[in-house]
């Protein structure tokens, strides 16, 4: 289609013509002044010419009765790697595009997706959960049961703590779907399961709760009482709809701000007692080993961290001007409580400037900061932000908390990240650290 | 009885919140604040933020006050056939529980678990535990030995060998095995091994981790049984922090995580700065993605806004043929005619054209069918095969 330029736009057959337009709308959307293209003076063809879903039917109500993506959108999607591919992909991730994430919530068919033994498709006919243990009253509740405590609504994101954790010694994705995207945000429906324990009474002896999957794997977590009497919920909704079989229909747990493999999908079983579990994924797995040679157990809360999400190794400067204003817009979260400030910085984290927050600004929940900066052509950038949270955490440098950690913990790494802006307003993912 | 109990819970863990924050708590609902300056807010076991209700709001929450307290008596007792076939989980031997839980009696012998490994598990783990195919090593040699390579990290030497982390090295507890194997093994099959299956199992991988029970190495005549599980000492069960096993054990979490640096966090409140000039590390330089880093995303990462490429599917000629072209050319094969040799002359491509377009009178466009025009040809050739006879 390079080869139309000369030729008299009507003379375009209609195929060439989609093309065309097509490639114009992504431009537009990248920001370019239209006025630039190739058409100047005849007119963008994406206004001269009908356009193909102006002059018909389109399609009936009743098509999509669960309604779908546009077809243009089939590139935003899940996306796994072979690194992580783990049991023919049953124990293993596919991670959020949160470069095409808007606002702070992610879709229900976007939201990363990780099992221990592929997604499990339970018929909620047969859906049973139990409590048990030391409580006064052991239960057994059917979904309809279940559903029927008083419920509520709460939006959390929910972060796998090995989000950024094939990069300890290095950068190895030059992606933010990859290096930051085991992660994603929703608003969940549920039941606090210190509301059901007031029913069943809960004995003083109860220090840990074991939460426990149906699926295949069984996945099994253990946490603390404290938690329990907190926050943690049992959930069946998600963004207005019931929980997708990926993040564990009919019912998971939901324990904000913590390690995404505590919020237990395919939920069938709580139980109390006095001592841990030493479940397999809080014991071989999901602990960070420390050069002291000791592991941290038990490492529940995702710690404060913040990403630039635009620009992006994904979407990059290069079709800006000289001149042009553009937004860089990314996202802060802390399991530990709500974010009070981002900082900026464009020079790999030498010196900062404060970035202003936009939108909701929730407890444990996605966060959205933005700041508005001249482009200036050629100018190599280092692109850093660093999140601040009201428990008083601050996102530490690569050097500080690799002088704790060492590089082998795998697990809750939240330290500040780069991206290179090149002169051409390419983005790569670098790191600045001095091991 | 138990509903007094469930609050006195709820009130000493809001205590114990308090009490972290250096402060004092009056009830249920009343907390203070990390800075001691906003009631709703407490620390959590984490050291986060925790928002207990206060005027009627969690945070930025409402919260109806009906539904704290109420009545609710949802569900019923499960029986304890019931409880028996779902609780199946193990927990180890500690202190206040020297049977462990939920250990059952039974015994497998590392030949029999040699034999079970060949049958089931050694397609994925690898020969005597080796790992490979994507799912985990069991075994890497002598558990003592490599329990010391723990130390191991490739912080300063990125050359050097790192930590070796399986089962033996690493795992602090057999339990947790012994449980994984029986209700989550074999990966594709799960919950199809007996309870001496699983000892057999067990042991055997105690054998290729060259493990000792009781001061006596697991060699290939070795038989466990329950009395010998309970003796295991994994190498590595002190390897982990923070203690979560005790009566006291909450105290020591909470404890630890509310220090920044034991897990690498900097804190405003616990002596970070949060710097804005001048503030890197003077030895730090800019680390670039090696040897072009990870790259095999699947599906391959693009993020142009394009109609996706129809994958050809091929169609089943017999199904379309029946559902929608039967009905007329199963009478006749081609229109007025027993065979297409009056048609055919007129050249195939005059065939398809009518077939497509469809002809005034006779055949509808595409027979009625929605196929590609590709498909549609194919259907045409079909017929003129002659093969539906």
């Amino acid at each position: 289609m390079d080869n139309k330029e000369s030729q008299d736009q009507t003379t375009i057959d209609r195929r060439d013509f989609f093309k065309k337009a097509a490639a114009v709308s992504v431009t537009a959307l990248a920001g370019t002044s239209l006025l630039a293209n190739e058409s100047a003076g005849k007119g963008d063809p994406a206004i001269m010419h009908h356009t193909k879903w102006g002059r018909k039917w389109g399609d009936p109500v009743t098509k999509n009765q669960y309604g779908i993506p546009s077809a243009y959108e089939h590139n935003v999607i899940r996306r796994s790697t072979k690194l992580l591919a783990s049991g023919n992909f049953r124990a293993s991730i596919a991670v959020t595009p949160i470069h095409e994430s808007q606002g702070i919530i992610t879709p229900n068919g976007l939201f990363f997706s990780r099992s221990h033994g592929g997604t499990a498709h339970v018929d909620p006919n047969e859906y049973r959960l139990m409590i048990h243990g030391l409580v006064e009253k052991p239960i057994v509740l059917t979904l309809a049961e279940l559903k029927r405590y008083p419920s509520v609504t709460r939006t959390h994101f929910i972060e796998c703590p090995a989000n950024g954790g094939q990069e300890w010694r290095g950068p190895q994705f030059n992606s933010v779907q990859f290096a930051k995207g085991f992660m994603a945000s929703a608003e969940w429906t549920g039941v606090y399961i210190k509301t059901i324990l007031e029913d069943l009474g809960l004995k003083p002896t109860a220090q840990w709760m074991l939460a426990e999957g149906s699926d295949n794997s069984k996945m099994g977590r253990t946490l603390p009482i404290d938690k329990i009497l907190d926050d943690a919920m049992i959930v069946w909704g998600q963004n207005g709809e019931a929980l997708r079989p990926e993040q564990g229909y009919p019912v998971r747990l939901l324990v904000p701000g913590w390690e995404g493999n505590l919020c237990v999908k395919w939920l069938r079983r709580l139980e109390f007692s006095q001592e841990p579990w030493y479940c397999k994924e809080e014991t071989s797995k999901y602990t960070d080993l420390k050069p002291t040679g000791k592991a941290i157990q038990h490492f529940y809360a995702n710690e404060v961290n913040s990403t630039v999400t635009s620009p992006s190794p994904e979407l990059p400067w290069t079709d800006l001007k000289d001149g042009d204003v553009v937004e860089i817009e990314g996202l802060a979260w802390s399991g530990m409580g709500t974010i009070t400030a981002v900082d900026l910085s464009f020079d790999g984290g030498k010196n900062y400037e404060e970035a202003n927050l936009k939108g909701l600004v929730l407890s444990k929940s996605w966060t959205r900061w933005s700041y508005m900066h001249t482009y200036k052509k050629g100018k190599k950038l280092l692109l850093t932000s660093r999140a601040i949270d009201d428990a008083g955490y601050i996102q530490p440098t690569i050097d500080q908390e690799v002088s704790v950690m060492g590089v082998e913990a795998v697990y809750h790494r939240n330290a500040v990240e780069t991206w290179e802006v090149t002169e051409e307003g390419k983005v790569n993912h670098v790191q600045i650290r001095s091991v | 009885m138990f509903k007094l109990e469930a609050y006195n819970k709820l009130l000493v863990s809001t205590s114990v919140a308090a009490v972290l924050a250096l402060s004092v708590v009056g009830c249920m609902g009343e907390s203070t604040a990390p800075s001691g300056s906003d009631a709703s807010v407490s620390l959590d076991i984490d050291g986060g933020v925790s928002h207990p209700v206060v005027n009627g709001k969690t945070g930025n929450y409402y919260v109806n006050p009906q539904a704290i307290g109420a009545k609710i008596n949802n569900g019923r007792v499960p029986n304890a056939a019931e409880l028996a076939k779902w609780d199946t989980d193990l927990q180890p031997v500690t202190e206040l529980s020297p049977e462990g839980h939920g250990i059952p009696e039974g015994s497998g012998s590392v030949e029999d678990g040699e034999t079970i490994y060949e049958a089931q598990c050694v397609m994925c783990h690898g020969d005597f535990g080796s790992g490979g195919g994507g799912y985990p090593a069991l075994s890497k040699g002598n558990a003592y030995d490599l329990q010391k390579t723990l130390t191991n990290n490739r912080w300063k030497d990125p050359e050097a060998d790192g930590p070796t982390r399986v089962f033996g090295s690493y795992w602090p507890q057999v339990t947790t095995m012994w449980w994984y194997i029986r209700d989550g093994m074999p990966h594709p099959f799960s919950d199809s091994l007996s309870v001496d299956e699983t000892y057999a199992l067990t042991a055997y991988i105690l054998n290729i981790n060259e493990m000792e029970i009781d001061g006596e190495e697991v060699d290939d005549e070795y038989v466990l049984d329950r009395a010998k599980f309970l003796k295991i000492k994994m190498p590595n069960v002190d390897g982990f922090e923070p203690n979560i096993a005790g009566a006291n054990a909450l105290p020591a979490v909470r404890a630890y995580f509310g220090k920044a640096s034991n897990f690498g966090g900097q804190n405003l409140n616990q002596g970070a700065v949060r710097c804005m000039t001048d503030c890197q590390e003077p030895t730090a330089k800019i680390k670039r993605i090696q040897n072009g880093g990870i790259k095999d995303f699947i599906p391959a990462m693009n993020v142009t806004r394009d109609l996706p490429v129809k994958e050809a599917v091929a169609i089943d000629v017999k199904k379309v043929y029946t559902e929608s072209c039967a009905m007329c050319h199963s009478a006749f094969l081609a229109p007025g005619s027993g065979d297409w040799a009056g048609y055919t002359p007129k050249g195939i491509d005059k065939v398809y054209a009518n077939g497509i377009k469809g002809t005034e009178g006779g055949m509808p466009a595409k027979g009625g069918t929605d196929l590609s025009d590709a498909d549609f040809k194919t259907m045409v050739d079909y017929l003129i095969s002659g093969k539906i006879k």
